[in-house]
C-alpha cells in the first residue's frame, strides 16, 4: 500500500448547511496513525482542516473521533490495523460540530461537573490543610481505580445509542465518575451523587448494551461503573450500604519536610484582571 | 418515592411475573382439561388461595407493563409538564385496567 484515501467529513458553519464529504490521497508511511494522515492533509494539502489533537500519545483524549463508523482517538489507531485502502473521518456523534471535525464537549463537561467530580471529604478540614495523608489499602483503591483512568475524550458518549436518543441522559462518562467518587473511601459525598443520578434521565437509563466499554480507548469499563451504581443506590435506598467509614490518617513524619512555599505569579491578588 | 423504588418494584414485578405466569401455564393450561374461558376463571376464584393469586398477577402485570411503557416514553426527552402528565395518565390507565379486569376473580369470590 502506497498510498492511502482519506474521506473526511467538512462543516463550516458560516458557510456550509449539513456536513459534507472531501476525499484526500495521501503517500501512506508504515506506522502512521490516522492523526498523522490528519497533520499530513493539513500541513500539505489543505491547510483549513479542522480538528483537535495535543499529546499523539492516548493520553490527553482530544482527538476524538469517527473513524470507519468506530468511535477512536485517531492517534490511537494506526491505518494497517483498520485494513482498509479508504478511511472515512467524521466528527464525534451525539456531539454538536463546531467545525470539520472538531466536536462542542461542552455538553459532555457540564454533564460531568453536575456529578460532582471531586473528594466530598467529611472533614473539609483535614483536606483544605492537611496534617498527613489518608491512609488507602490497595483493596479500596482498586475498587475504583479503573474508573480514574478516564481521559474525557468523549469516546463512550459518542458510542452511547441511549445518549443519541436522549439529550438529557447523562451518559457513561458522567455516571462512571459518579461511580469513582462515590466509591472512594475518601469521599463522603455519595448521597448528594446518588440524588442526583438517581433521576428518570439519570442512572435507570442505561440499558447496558455496553457500546462505551468497547469504545473506551483507555480500557476503562463504563458499563460496569454504571451497574455498580445501580447496586449501590439500590442498597443505599434499602438501608443496606455500609455507612462509610472516615478514612485513617498516616501518624505525621518524625521530622516534617517543610511545605515548598506557592510561587508568588500564581496567586490572584484582589481586584487583578483574570 | 425516589425513582429507585419504581425501578426496585419494576424489578420485584419481574420476577413475580416469571413465578406467577409459570404457575398459571402449568396449573391452568399444561396440567388441566379445563375450557380456557372467564367462567373457569370465576369458579376458581371462590377460593381464597385463587383469588389472591388471581389479584396479585394483575398488580403485577400492570405495574410491570405500564412502568415499563413510561420508561420508554420517558427516553423522547418530554418537559416537564408532560412527564407529570404521563405519570397521571399512567395511573389513571393502571387503575382503569385493574378495575376492569379484577371484576372477574371478585364476582366469583363473592358468588
Amino acid at each position: 500500500m502506497e498510498k492511502i484515501t482519506f474521506k473526511v467529513q467538512r462543516y463550516d458553519p458560516d458557510h456550509d448547511k449539513k456536513p459534507r464529504i472531501q476525499q484526500f490521497v495521501i503517500p501512506f508511511k508504515h506506522g502512521m496513525t490516522v492523526l498523522d494522515g490528519l497533520i499530513y492533509i493539513k500541513e500539505n494539502v489543505d491547510n483549513t482542516l479542522s480538528f483537535r489533537s495535543s499529546c499523539r500519545m492516548g493520553i490527553c483524549g482530544s482527538c476524538g473521533m469517527l473513524i470507519n463508523n468506530l468511535p477512536m482517538l485517531a492517534c490511537h489507531t494506526p491505518i494497517e490495523e483498520l485494513k482498509k485502502d479508504t478511511i472515512t473521518v467524521k466528527s464525534l456523534p451525539n456531539f454538536p460540530i463546531v467545525r470539520d471535525l472538531v466536536p462542542d464537549l461542552s455538553s459532555l463537561f457540564a454533564k460531568h461537573k453536575s456529578v460532582k467530580p471531586y473528594i466530598i471529604a467529611p472533614d473539609m478540614a483535614e483536606i483544605e490543610k492537611p496534617t498527613a495523608e489518608f491512609l488507602q489499602a490497595q483493596g479500596q483503591l482498586e475498587e475504583f481505580v479503573q474508573f480514574a483512568y478516564c481521559v474525557k475524550c468523549g469516546l463512550c458518549m459518542a458510542a452511547c445509542p441511549t445518549v443519541a436518543t436522549d439529550r438529557h441522559f447523562l451518559g457513561p462518562q458522567p455516571l462512571a465518575q459518579a461511580y469513582r467518587y462515590s466509591a472512594d473511601r475518601r469521599d463522603g459525598g455519595a448521597k448528594e451523587r446518588f440524588k442526583h443520578t438517581d433521576t428518570h434521565h439519570g442512572i435507570w437509563l442505561c440499558h447496558l448494551a455496553g457500546a462505551c466499554s468497547e469504545a473506551c480507548p483507555k480500557g476503562v469499563d463504563p458499563a460496569l461503573a454504571m451497574q455498580l451504581l445501580k447496586r449501590a443506590i439500590i442498597s443505599d435506598s434499602l438501608r443496606l450500604r455500609k455507612k462509610p467509614v472516615p478514612p485513617s490518617v498516616a501518624q505525621p513524619l518524625a521530622e516534617k519536610k517543610p511545605r515548598v512555599a506557592v510561587p508568588e505569579f500564581t496567586i490572584k491578588k484582589p481586584g487583578a484582571k483574570s | 418515592m425516589r425513582e429507585v423504588h419504581w425501578k426496585l418494584l419494576q424489578y420485584i414485578t419481574g420476577i413475580g411475573i416469571f413465578f406467577l405466569v409459570g404457575y398459571h401455564l402449568i396449573f391452568s393450561h399444561f396440567q388441566s382439561d379445563e375450557v380456557t374461558e372467564w367462567s373457569s376463571v370465576s369458579s376458581r376464584a371462590a377460593s381464597a388461595g385463587w383469588f389472591t393469586f388471581y389479584v396479585l398477577i394483575l398488580i403485577f402485570g400492570i405495574y410491570h407493563v405500564l412502568h415499563g411503557i413510561r420508561g420508554i416514553i420517558l427516553e423522547f426527552s418530554l418537559p416537564q409538564s408532560a412527564v407529570k402528565a404521563l405519570d397521571w395518565a399512567i395511573v389513571l390507565i393502571g387503575v382503569a385496567v385493574f378495575g376492569y379486569a379484577v371484576y372477574i376473580p371478585i364476582n366469583g369470590f363473592i358468588s
